[in-house]
């Protein structure tokens, strides 16, 4: 049995080359993330401009689905709205507590969506706090600082 | 000892599941699950209270429990036995009680790095309460107690020692005997958590040198959970406060004071676990039934084999000492090219239950050089057939991740702008 027969192939891609991974100089912010229970480690580096999301990298130490989520995330939500990102974050983490049909996110069926492959850590049930590390630590991130 | 005979009075053991963690909690042979039911259906009623033949019959089975423990401790008496939660809450106890009590400014307070957080964190808290010095005994770099170490503390002659039986990270067995006495002949006093230890071989506390309280779990002695013991010594335990009131543990209650009951009761205030305790009994009993004389013979075979193969895979390192002398069944270890937790995913899908984590012993991790790691733990009811399938998955996992040849956490940065 392979990782790939266990996690899936995209996974195992984002594993092995993370997208936008490594520090980022031009952060406006640093976000530091930490499963105390696993010891699973993350920093979330955000520019934002303007109540957008310009940029958004990722570093960290952590196990292949940790990592593989962050990845997926920061892929998707470069150049996306501050508020969009929010209510992104929100959403995922509904599906991962086991909400079916989510608004605004893609359904169980769509094979082109990245973000599906995450779906599967729901048969892990131990491991989903290792897919929400880095979307919990993002939401941090763009959270503070809300001015009502 | 007859393994396939034994497995047969674990009807959990029937599944298909290889079971290798142990160490964080033993499986319950039939006799044990059976007490627990037989309590509540044929005699429950609190403890220490009713006239009725219920309360009656519930009380000896309870106060039997303890002249189990007693004799299975080799105590000197049934007041020094008193049950509490767990190894957690007896360490507890004696850091808010004793240690409140015994502890000044500038004393000091050693523990060792191998410490599970349990027999950790209530020093380290207590020293920082009473304004004390809290020292560490490091270890040598196989992750024993360093001699040198330990002389450097006893130089302290530090007010209370506390440190473990066996390492639930490396399977590590201490010499408790020799490193009691060197402390007790400075003053010291020594509290020994031996939640680890006791189920892998005959020990009792005459065989421990000079300590002065134990704690233990009954869940890791094939017990139900919720249920431990503190050991003492009875004129400390008599010197020491409640720890808690309540119910059971007073003598008398007036107005504006009270007075407490004598041992044991003093410290067992409340309805305690009454079902939980009957069936420790029972666990008791059926461990003296096997012998640890004969567990330790058994266990030492599968503890040579597993040392033994898991040498022969490169990419694999176990964490902690290599040769047989001094340790127990419990093995952690960690494969260059995979995380921890993927790994005990690997094993879960091939059947096999093995921990993943930092082993609630944080700083020993950290002299690892680790955030978490592996680790598979045997107990008497494993076969060595178990020991073969767990290291034939090792091996297959380890192949595997290691054809890729990649780092864990070396990263290519795969930036699309």
């Amino acid at each position: 049995m392979s990782y790939r027969d266990v996690f899936g192939e995209v996974l195992a891609d984002h594993h092995e080359s993370p997208r936008y991974y490594g520090a980022l100089p031009l952060a406006s912010k640093v976000e530091h993330g930490f499963n105390p229970l696993c010891g699973d480690k993350i920093d979330i580096y955000i520019q934002v401009e303007d109540g957008v999301l310009v940029r958004c990298q990722f570093e960290g130490e952590g196990c292949s689905i940790c990592m593989a989520s962050a990845s997926i995330l920061a892929e998707r939500i470069q150049g996306m709205d501050r508020l969009a990102v929010l209510t992104l974050i929100d959403a995922f983490r509904e599906k991962m507590a086991g909400a079916t049909v989510v608004k605004g996110l893609p359904s169980e069926d769509s094979q082109e969506d990245d973000l599906v492959a995450l779906y599967g850590v729901k048969r892990f049930p131990v491991r989903i706090k290792c897919a929400l590390l880095a979307w919990t630590t993002l939401k941090k991130a763009i959270s503070e600082g809300d001015t009502p | 000892m007859n393994v396939d005979l034994i497995r047969k009075d674990f009807p959990i053991l029937e599944s298909s599941v290889v079971y290798l963690d142990s160490a964080a909690t033993s499986q319950r042979p039939k006799v044990v699950v059976d007490a627990v039911s037989n309590y509540y259906l044929t005699m429950n009623a609190n403890v220490h209270r009713g006239v009725y033949q219920w309360s009656s019959a519930a009380t000896d089975a309870f106060e039997g429990t303890r002249a189990l423990v007693a004799e299975f401790l080799g105590a000197a008496s049934t007041e020094e036995v008193i049950f509490t939660k767990g190894t957690t809450e007896s360490i507890n106890l004696v850091a808010q009680t004793f240690g409140e009590m015994h502890v000044q400014a500038g004393d000091v307070i050693a523990v060792t790095r191998m410490e599970h957080h349990a027999n950790f964190i209530p020093w380290q808290q207590l020293a920082l309460r009473k304004n004390a010095r809290f020292e560490i005994i490091e270890l040598t770099d196989d992750l024993r107690l360093d001699p040198k170490e330990i002389e450097r503390v006893l130089s302290l002659k530090p007010k209370i020692v506390a440190l473990t039986l066996m390492s639930n990270v490396t399977g590590v067995r201490n010499d408790i005997a020799a490193i009691s006495k060197a402390f007790h002949a400075v003053g010291s006093h020594v509290v020994l958590d031996a939640a680890q230890g006791l189920i892998h071989e005959e020990i009792k506390i005459s065989d421990l040198g000079e300590i002065d309280f134990l704690a233990l779990s009954a869940h890791k002695l094939l017990g139900p959970t919720g249920v431990g013991v503190l050991w003492g010594r009875k004129r400390l335990l008599e010197s020491m406060p409640p720890y808690q009131f309540g119910g059971q543990m007073i003598q008398e209650v007036g107005d504006y004071e009270s007075s407490w009951n004598g041992l044991p009761h003093k410290f067992e205030a409340g309805t305690p676990d009454i079902a939980g305790v009957i069936g420790f009994g029972a666990a008791l009993s059926y461990l003296k039934k096997v012998g640890r004389n004969a567990i330790a013979k058994y266990e030492a075979q599968i503890t040579e084999v597993v040392l033994q193969e898991i040498a022969k895979i490169s990419g694999v390192t176990l964490i902690g000492p290599k040769s047989l002398e001094d340790r127990g069944p419990v093995f952690s270890f960690s494969v260059a090219s995979i995380h921890a937790h993927d790994l005990a995913t690997y094993f879960d899908l091939n059947q096999i239950a093995v921990r993943a984590g930092h082993h609630c012993a944080q700083p020993l991790m950290k002299k690892v050089g680790a955030t978490s790691t592996c680790r598979a733990s045997f107990s008497f009811y494993n076969t060595l057939e178990e020991a073969r399938l767990f290291l034939a998955v090792l091996s297959q996992a380890n192949a595997f991740f290691a054809r890729k040849g990649k780092e864990p956490h070396r990263r290519r940065s795969h930036v699309v702008s």
